[in-house]
């Protein structure tokens, strides 16, 4: 089986956060926890002002940056999906991975002095569900799947747009069909 | 609920996955943790100390990767259909996993495959944060009273800043009914104030003599208006054409519409598929929306309450350059269908000589309605308006669609007329592809229901006190002791000064103040009545400023019901999750209570228990059955289910057992392309006008209107003088008052123009305390960059947002997707008032509405006039990071 990832399509997400919410609900989490968030960005001048959101989650990249730094290998690879999963009886919270992924996904959970990030949901597909944001989206902006097979259903797809990190340090398994502005101008952040 | 919450923790009973384990490299990869949201904590200051120790405990206690901790059971138990039971106009799927009386997770619609043609009706994130609201901290939890208040001496001075203490169901309902009864005998049922939907409590009073309520034109604006006088359909519903017919226009151009962050659910998906088969959008609004935004519309920026002007300059360009060689006007449709055009086409009993042609054309004042004048007056640019004209000249299937927030502004009593005249002027109606009207909501899908939810049956009491208050005046009118009797639905008449004495204020399953425009003045009024009582499950701003709160249940504990019939192709059933928390009780059992406490018969109210009455509304549900062309029983009902269910009732045939809908939750009417099942919104005048003439003394369609114009004029809440034709009437309060010389183009006071968009947070004031939808939506207040940097104000800076009327504390989004000038206040914002500052730190809008009103009494949302300042005081947190406010007093 090959590695396994998210497909986004930003140009039909209006932005919602219904992923984001999806995934708290599935996770339980607190308020200050995010495994998916969505931003917003906006590019250009009034009245040719444009606006692109991305929903971000854990990428399960291929050379993950926070896999390497942990000392205590607690973030491994599960290898029948390739997904980036995180052993949380081994995790000692010293937060190294928080720091070494590019994408900022690691979240440090206070109350149980343990970092934890996206699963990909893999309980839900171990009983035939999808991941909870992509079962989730109102827009259908969302899959998962096999990167590859993902990347040839959308071959406008792409791995970095400007507000992300240059894709070639850590390979991530994400398929971004994405608005023209969003590949060149990485934007101002706007506060929804 | 702390142990609900803590069930993230449960330990695992996964097995163990097979891993790779890669060596704990040294390289160090500390890049930038990307970008944050503003209430996320995880921000670590500094790198910690790896604990050499805890890691070898971890090693030792694991030989091998798993992911125990975040690990739980996600499939034991049972899925419910459960409610999202508010008011956002759009309806969807929630089901929730409950195990042993617990609240595992929720999920969405996945009871049949998703497609355009079929889509499941998917809930967004107000929906999957319900659990959040249920189970909530700010939950009302027991009866409560007011320490201060006593029926002796209320101390009103002290609403909304006292504390609060238990008492018990009977002590509370004895309270209630001795004020009432007082009330009743020494002031009469005018003097009690009553807000209310659930059809409870209301009953009640209605069956004692009734009780005081407002009017409001609430989200329909201008659209309430008995538009049905000028052939028109009622508050422009159905005007629209079906989803599928959308897909069919070349162009669609939207008004004031944002289904994106008012609706959520399926409405935006409808538009995209539109986007999908080659439409062309054309976005016409203050804001560059998400809803615009998602589907790269074109965009026309105008500013919020002046889309009339704007038409008016459109029309004229229509007519300006149409040509023979440029067809801009479709005059076979003006011909056939429309009167009032020009004065070769004025309807029998016109009183005035003048038709809306040669007002255009400046005959009777001198002034030309062109691109150049209508820009002028609402920001919108000549060559926008001149683009927009083009756009929907005769030749290609256009839609134009329109939301309600152009309605929803002072003044804007001619922009539902004006809009539709567009359509009679180009034609593009009644044909594939084509039609002009309403995308309010679900009205963006036209046409008959397809299933339809029954009824609970309970017998429905009238209200004997018939006339209503205006809802933007209704503090100030009672204030002053007496209130314009003028507009509702059924009486477009002028009904004079009434007195009004308010004792009592009540509200039950409804917003009540916080939903009412000139709140400031609201809150003075709660504090010299002599009681006031809420049924609330949370602790909102009616219950804030009462003296007595009931503790009522949410759906997920009320045996069950169905979603008002929204969309044409589905209902929502929904059903108990779980059992009432705390001592909350449902609104029926409240009004049962007080009945009996009244001396009334509750059973003549409330006849059978709410089993009875779930049973009921599912067997008068009813689905199209096209060969019988008329609706049929929804579900089949045996001998059996009837005893099963413990109720009375007939067994029935119908398409679905009734166990299995309510197993489902829904049904959805599976729609195909060329089923039959069209609509084009006017079809069958369209198709023979003489055989089926419109609901107009004409019988077509009227761009001049006599009824129209007489009503309006003589309504009294202000004085605007309207014509029977659509014209520019300028607003008592608009973007034209935030001048101070118009002409010259400077400002005044107040030179913003003050609007309330819909907010994806929450459905207007219901949801907005819930975490997860504060940690998402902050709720800042909007503002063009050029307007903040003028003012010295950056991006997140916490602002004032002040009128002559009140005064909300807010952050600052500065973006380039409005237009300068606009200040967007996100509606619906809980109250949270601080008595000292005379300043709400919560955002509310309707605080910032004055006692003003145009003449048919609308709730203009969208065109007051503030300033906005640096916030100098204390330091803002975010929404997220703010304590919701609970009952000082109760444990």
């Amino acid at each position: 089986m090959g590695r396994k990832g998210f497909y986004y399509d930003q140009t039909v997400c209006i932005g919602c956060r219904t992923c984001q919410v999806a995934c708290k609900n599935k996770n339980q989490l607190e308020v200050g926890t995010l495994f998916r968030q969505v931003h917003t960005f906006e590019t250009g001048s009034f009245p040719n002002a444009r606006v692109y959101h991305y929903a971000a989650t854990c990428n399960h990249c291929e050379n993950p940056a926070r896999v390497a730094v942990c000392p205590n290998a607690a973030m491994f690879i599960d290898e029948t999906d390739g997904t980036v999963q995180h052993d949380d009886t081994k995790c000692i919270g010293c937060e190294y991975c928080v720091k070494a992924c590019p994408y900022g996904v690691p979240q440090y959970i206070e109350s149980k002095s343990k970092t934890h990030k996206c699963d990909a949901c893999y309980q839900l597909r171990a009983i035939g569900e999808q991941p909870a944001c992509v079962a989730g989206c109102p827009m259908r902006a969302l899959e998962f799947g096999e990167i590859d097979e993902l990347r040839a259903k959308h071959p406008d797809a792409v791995n970095q747009i400007a507000a992300l990190p240059d894709a070639s340090e850590t390979n991530p398994s994400v398929a971004i069909s994405a608005k023209e502005y969003a590949l060149t101008q990485e934007g101002k952040k706007v506060l929804v | 609920m702390t142990d609900y919450h803590d069930g993230a923790t449960m330990a695992a009973s996964m097995p163990r996955r097979r891993f790779v384990q890669i060596g704990a490299a040294t390289t160090a990869l500390l890049a930038a943790g990307g970008v944050l949201s503003s209430c996320s904590k995880n921000v670590p200051e500094e790198q910690k100390e790896v604990d050499a120790s805890a890691a070898e405990r971890a090693n030792e206690s694991a030989d091998s990767p798993s992911k125990a901790t975040f690990e739980r059971d996600l499939a034991d138990g049972t899925w419910v259909s459960a409610a999202c039971w508010h008011n956002c106009g759009g309806k969807c799927v929630n089901r929730v996993l409950v195990k042993d009386g617990m609240v595992v997770r929720q999920k969405t619609d996945d009871t049949h495959e998703d497609s355009p043609d079929f889509p499941q009706q998917r809930a967004c994130l107000r929906g999957y944060s319900q659990q959040r609201q249920v189970f909530g901290a700010d939950r009302i939890k027991y009866p409560m009273k007011r320490k201060s208040w006593s029926p002796e001496n209320p101390n009103g001075d002290l609403r909304g800043r006292d504390e609060w203490e238990r008492i018990s169901w009977d002590q509370a309902l004895d309270y209630v009914a001795d004020e009432l009864r007082k009330a009743y005998e020494s002031y009469g049922p005018e003097s009690i104030l009553s807000f209310g939907s659930s059809g409870g409590v209301q009953n009640v009073l209605a069956t004692l003599g009734g009780f005081r309520t407002k009017w409001d034109t609430a989200s329909l604006g201008t659209c309430r208006f008995d538009w049905t006088r000028a052939g028109m359909l009622a508050s422009n519903f159905q005007t629209a054409n079906d989803r599928f017919d959308l897909r069919k226009a070349e162009i669609v151009v939207m008004v004031g519409a944002n289904p994106a962050w008012s609706c959520g659910g399926i409405f935006p998906y409808l538009h995209l598929q539109a986007k999908k088969a080659g439409a062309q959008y054309i976005y016409v609004g203050p804001y560059y929306n998400a809803t615009a935004q998602m589907l790269d519309a074109k965009w026309i920026p105008v500013m919020a309450g002046t889309d009339t002007a704007l038409l008016l300059g459109v029309a004229q360009t229509l007519i300006a350059k149409d040509s023979p060689e440029h067809p801009m006007i479709d005059w076979d449709f003006l011909n056939k269908y429309a009167v009032g055009f020009d004065a070769d086409h004025m309807p029998e009993g016109a009183k005035l000589d003048e038709n809306f042609h040669d007002y255009l054309m400046g005959v009777y004042d001198g002034v030309v309605k062109d691109a150049a004048w209508a820009s002028k007056i609402t920001g919108a640019s000549v060559e926008d308006i001149e683009y927009l004209a083009e756009a929907i000249r005769p030749g290609k299937r256009v839609s134009l669609i329109h939301g309600n927030a152009p309605a929803r502004c002072n003044g804007a009593e001619n922009f539902p007329q004006l809009f539709t005249t567009l359509g009679y002027m180009t034609g593009h109606m009644g044909k594939p592809g084509e039609c002009t009207g309403c995308c309010y909501k679900s009205q963006v899908n036209g046409g008959p229901s397809l299933v339809k939810g029954g009824s609970k049956g309970y017998p429905s009491v009238k209200n004997p006190v018939t006339d209503t208050i205006c809802a933007p005046v209704i503090w100030h009118s009672i204030k002053n002791g007496e209130f314009l009797s003028a507009g509702t639905d059924t009486k477009w008449e002028n009904r004079g000064m009434i007195p009004v004495d308010i004792h009592v204020i009540h509200t039950e399953a409804a917003s009540g103040i916080q939903g009412t425009p000139n709140l400031r003045d609201g809150i003075d009024v709660y504090r010299t009545v002599d009681f006031a009582f809420t049924q609330a499950f949370t602790f909102n701003t009616a219950a804030k400023l009462s003296d007595i709160v009931l503790p009522i249940t949410t759906p997920w504990e009320r045996e069950g019901g169905n979603a008002i019939s929204i969309d044409r192709e589905y209902v929502i059933f929904y059903t108990k999750v779980i059992d009432p928390m705390y001592e909350a009780q449902s609104d029926i059992w409240v009004a049962e209570q007080l009945a009996e406490r009244m001396g009334l018969d509750p059973k003549e109210l409330f006849p059978f228990d709410e089993n009875q009455a779930f049973f009921n509304l599912l067997a008068s549900s009813t689905v199209w059955d096209p060969k019988a062309n008329d609706y049929a029983p929804l579900c089949t009902i045996t001998e059996q289910d009837i005893a099963n269910w413990g109720v009375e009732g007939e067994p029935q045939q119908g398409i679905i057992a009734i166990d299995d809908l309510v197993e489902q939750g829904v049904y959805q009417y599976k729609r195909t392309e060329g089923d039959g099942l069209d609509y084009v919104a006017y079809k069958d005048f369209l198709e023979d006008p003489e055989a089926n003439p419109l609901t107009s003394d004409s019988g077509k369609f009227e761009i001049y209107c006599q009824w129209k114009a007489d009503t309006l004029n003589a309504m009294g809440h202000s004085d605007m003088e309207f014509k029977p034709y659509p014209s520019y009437v300028p607003s008592p309060v608009g973007y034209e008052t935030t001048f101070a010389n118009l002409e010259k183009g400077e400002k005044g006071e107040y030179p913003f123009v003050l609007y309330n968009p819909h907010y994806f947070r929450r459905t207007h004031s219901c949801l907005d305390q819930v975490d997860w939808l504060r940690e998402a939506w902050n709720n800042p207040v909007f503002l063009n960059a050029s307007d903040a940097k003028a003012l010295g104000i950056k991006d997140g800076d916490p602002v004032l947002v002040r009128n002559q009327y009140a005064q909300t504390v807010r952050y600052a989004n500065l973006n380039e997707t409005m237009i300068p000038g606009l200040v967007g206040l996100p509606h619906g914002a809980w109250l949270d008032w601080d008595d000292d500052m005379q300043i709400d730190h919560g955002g509310n809008d309707n605080l910032m509405m004055g006692p003003l009103t145009s003449n048919m009494g609308v709730s203009g949302y969208n065109n007051f006039n503030c300033a906005i300042e640096k916030w100098t005081g204390d330091e803002q947190p975010l929404d997220c990071e703010r304590e919701i406010a609970a009952p000082r007093g109760i444990e």
